[in-house]
């Protein structure tokens, strides 16, 4: 295993390996939310301790979320991370 | 809430002129110094500099910070919001990338140069390093996580 995990690493640092991830995507109403419950971004990020832009980039689909920060938003509105967050298949994925 | 240390900037900023200013007169009292001495100002003068100005500005921005808590507090945050941290990641890593072909190409280059082996060889051993730092760091974290 040890020599399949070098030989990975080596092929992997001279960029010759490429392994599309097979992640879908995560898409989220957090911008809605925030809306309906008359929140500015600053203040949520305020609440959340984190960066105005960050807020930002998860709107905008930009940026994923830890599951930290995803349950620190969840808490946040009172809801449920599958309340915020929608999680999409790939196309031509098996759904679990 | 947390204080940002001034101090321990201002005094390794005074060190850092201290040697600025010493490589300056070593220059000026040994133009022709031979050895040691002659590259000993441009060492001083360039790791003076850059002690100075990198505590100096710390220095000044902790000062600032520590007088206006709502920017300490913003400060924290930006220092330990997770996109930012993840940006700073994954800029590393490009930055890495980018080093270790622009390494390569000087490699090759001081090859072709014919320039003498011990120096090739200096550099192929710091190539080495950062090849096995970075498959050491890989086990480390295939471990870990």
């Amino acid at each position: 295993m040890l020599d399949i995990f070098f030989v990975s690493a080596i092929l992997t640092m001279s960029g010759a390996l490429s392994i599309k991830r097979g992640y879908g995507e995560l898409k989220n109403r957090l911008e809605e939310i925030r809306k309906l419950n008359d929140i500015r971004q600053e203040d949520l990020a305020a609440a959340l301790e984190v960066s105005r832009q960050t807020i930002g980039s998860l709107e905008n689909g930009r940026y994923n979320p830890s599951i930290i920060l995803a349950f620190k938003i969840a808490r946040y509105f009172g809801m449920s991370i599958e309340e915020i967050f929608i999680y999409e298949e790939e196309q031509g994925n098996e759904t679990v | 809430m947390k204080q940002y240390k001034v101090g321990r900037h201002v005094f390794l900023s005074t060190l850092g002129a201290v040697l600025f200013i010493a490589g300056l007169v070593l220059m000026l009292l040994f133009p022709d110094a031979e050895g040691i001495l002659m590259t000993l100002p441009f060492i001083c003068v360039g790791v003076g500099a850059g002690v100075f100005g990198g505590n100096f500005s710390s220095a000044m921005r902790n000062r600032t910070i520590n007088k206006n808590p709502q920017l300490a507090k913003q400060a924290e945050i930006e220092a330990k919001d997770e996109r930012n941290y993840m940006i700073r990641n994954k800029a590393k890593a490009s930055a890495y990338n980018w080093m270790i072909f622009v390494y390569a190409a000087i490699l090759l280059a001081f090859t072709l140069m014919q320039v003498e082996a011990y120096i090739i060889l200096t550099l192929v051993g710091v190539y080495l390093i950062f090849i096995f730092s970075y498959v050491y760091y890989l086990l480390k974290y295939y471990k870990e996580m």
